[in-house]
């Protein structure tokens, strides 16, 4: 198991409190900009945060407190973790088997051995027929494939993946997953990946930790993630598009700007009056021609249409507020919407989100 | 023609490529991990480059001549003129090394570390053969500076035949004794050496460019 829980205010803010089981894929996902390699590069190694533990089976790979500062801290050698770096950083002099070859520079010292080792990993890969080029002689998706052999060679502790699938195009991507799939089959280590394309955690990943401005603000299933994000922060960078505020009071929640009032389940978590913010998923919304007790009537604004999938904006008649439906073009037809059409909305209050409006998450605040 | 002076300043400038090269190559490399001393440690290993040559000269003189810092005099002397070659030739040798190990993208080192490899592997193995261009184009630019120096050479060595008599003397020897032949065959002599050395370093240039393009940011 490998356990991370560090912090720090400077010089850039880090919160980050996270567990990945053997043979588990945890992704970190958030924008630019949000830490997300800073805490790829704290478990390698390559740098410290100032507070914390990090722990890896049964060894402390790094620790630090208030009082004394760091007390513990592992070198990158000793912390063995295999780095896929976003540019790959293949060492641009060697071949590609020189690459491979690097990592066992100690542990094996028979070069011959360590060849036939190198060769095993490339044939792995797929790419044993490249073994001589140098990494400017090879394309994208290849030279990712023997950062990648470079990077588990030595049977490494940890697996850490920065954006590997960023710079290179969908079909080589496809092949890439495979081999992930694979790898996650035959080799039972944590895998740390860090993406900012939702869709592909949300396709690799076990779990989810959404990363924001450095700190941690959610860890859940893709699932769980998706249908009930912590805060409304959480919901926006996960690209949750019907979200909106509303005040919440014992069981009732009434749409701001808008007269409409929902039953909502009441877990008795948040006293009366309180503003929240509120999602609603895919499966609690639904589209009637006629209305009927709990629909609001809608105007259709606009239709795009992607595919087999059409993106439907409807605005309701509080003209406040806009709801993104999701359909087939089957349903569309069957409803018959065409922009500038009415037609009514109802909103299963049991399906409904309530999250805390803002939340605190100022590194300073945080205990370790 | 003036074969002594031409061996001497080879043997001079042979000498001097075998001390500064690795002594730059050091001083190169540990200067990447300074901060805040840095653009005063620069600025000295800089110095040879703008000042005149005489004043240079001077403080050589007063700092080798007498009982010197060294215990014996060494005005006037073979090893006199080395310890100034190596001072002159300091921002030469020791800037496109220098260049060149800031050259290696940050990641690749990064790369390194997170392979096992220790320090003194990743010097030898990642950054060494990154670097080997800015090496040798301070060898080839040492080694062509060190035979055309002439001032601070003059006044610390004198015109000592055999001893520190090196072409760039011999020539100037030469217009002075309105000996016009002699000057133009050792002036050709230099501008030709001269000529070869800095084409081939440019050569060497070219061709790693295009090589190594991969692992530079």
């Amino acid at each position: 198991m490998l356990k991370i829980k560090v912090s720090q205010a400077l010089p850039n803010p880090l919160q980050i409190d996270i567990e990945c089981a053997p043979g588990e894929l945890h992704a970190l996902v958030g924008p630019s900009g949000s830490g997300k390699t800073s805490v790829l590069r704290t478990i390698a190694g390559l740098s410290n945060a100032s507070l914390g533990k990090i722990e890896c089976g049964n060894q402390t790979w790094f620790e630090a407190n208030e009082l004394q500062g760091i007390t513990k801290s592992f070198s990158p050698a000793e912390r063995s973790c295999g780095f896929l770096f976003q540019q790959y950083a293949l060492f641009p002099h060697l071949t590609a088997l020189e690459n491979v070859c690097i990592p066992l520079q100690n542990s094996e010292k028979d070069l011959t051995k360590r060849k036939a080792i190198a060769m095993d990993w490339l044939n792995h890969m797929g790419i044993i027929e490249l073994a001589d080029r140098l990494p400017h002689q090879l394309s994208g998706g290849q030279q990712q494939r023997v950062a990648l052999a470079r990077a588990l060679v030595k049977k490494p502790n940890a697996l850490l993946l920065d954006e590997p699938f960023s710079a290179i195009d969908a079909p080589t991507r496809q092949g890439l997953y495979k081999i992930l799939a694979e790898l996650r089959r035959d080799l039972p280590i944590p895998i740390v990946l860090v993406t900012h394309d939702l869709r592909e955690a949300d396709l690799l990943a076990d779990r989810i930790t959404v990363i924001d401005q450095g700190v941690g603000l959610q860890t859940a299933s893709p699932h769980v993630l998706f249908q009930k994000p912590r805060n409304s922060r959480v919901a926006q960078l996960v690209g949750i598009s019907n979200m909106f505020e509303g005040v919440f009071s014992s069981g009732k929640l009434s749409w701001n700007h808008s007269q409409y009032v929902f039953e909502v389940v009441d877990k008795g978590k948040i006293p009366p009056q309180t503003p929240v913010a509120w999602v609603i998923p895919a499966d609690g919304l639904s589209l009637h021609p006629h209305a009927h007790a709990n629909t609001m009537e809608a105007r259709v604004d606009q239709i795009s249409s992607l595919g087999q999938i059409a993106v439907v904006q409807l605005q309701i008649n509080d003209g406040a507020h806009l709801i993104t439906w999701e359909a087939s073009a089957a349903e569309l037809r069957r409803l018959g919407l065409e922009i500038g059409k009415n037609t009514h909305v109802e909103i299963d209050g049991s399906k409904i989100h309530i999250m805390p409006l803002r939340q605190i998450n100022d590194p300073r605040h945080f205990t370790s | 023609m003036d074969m002594d002076a031409i061996l001497l300043s080879l043997k001079l400038a042979l000498w001097t490529l075998a001390l500064i090269i690795p002594f730059g190559v050091w001083v190169a490399h540990a200067l990447l991990r300074l901060n805040r001393s840095k653009p005063w440690i620069e600025a000295a290993l800089a110095l040879p480059l703008v000042l005149p040559p005489t004043v240079l000269g001077y403080y050589l003189l007063v700092g080798l001549g007498g009982k010197s810092i060294f215990g014996i005099p060494l005005v006037f002397s073979f090893t006199g003129i080395l310890i100034a070659s190596l001072i002159v030739n300091l921002p030469f040798a020791i800037q496109p090394i220098q260049r060149a190990f800031e050259a290696i993208n940050p990641e690749i080192i990064e790369a390194a570390q997170v392979s096992g490899l220790s320090n003194w592997q990743i010097f030898r193995l990642i950054e060494l053969p990154l670097a080997w261009r800015g090496i040798t184009s301070a060898a080839v630019l040492t080694f062509a500076h060190t035979l055309g120096e002439f001032g601070v050479v003059l006044m610390v060595g004198g015109a000592i035949p055999g001893e520190t008599k090196t072409v760039s003397i011999a020539i100037y020897d030469k217009v002075q004794n309105f000996d016009a032949t002699g000057a133009g065959v050792l002036s050709l002599i230099l501008l030709l050496t001269s000529l070869v050395a800095i084409t081939v370093s440019y050569g060497v240039f070219g061709r790693s460019a295009s090589r190594q393009k991969s692992g530079r940011a």
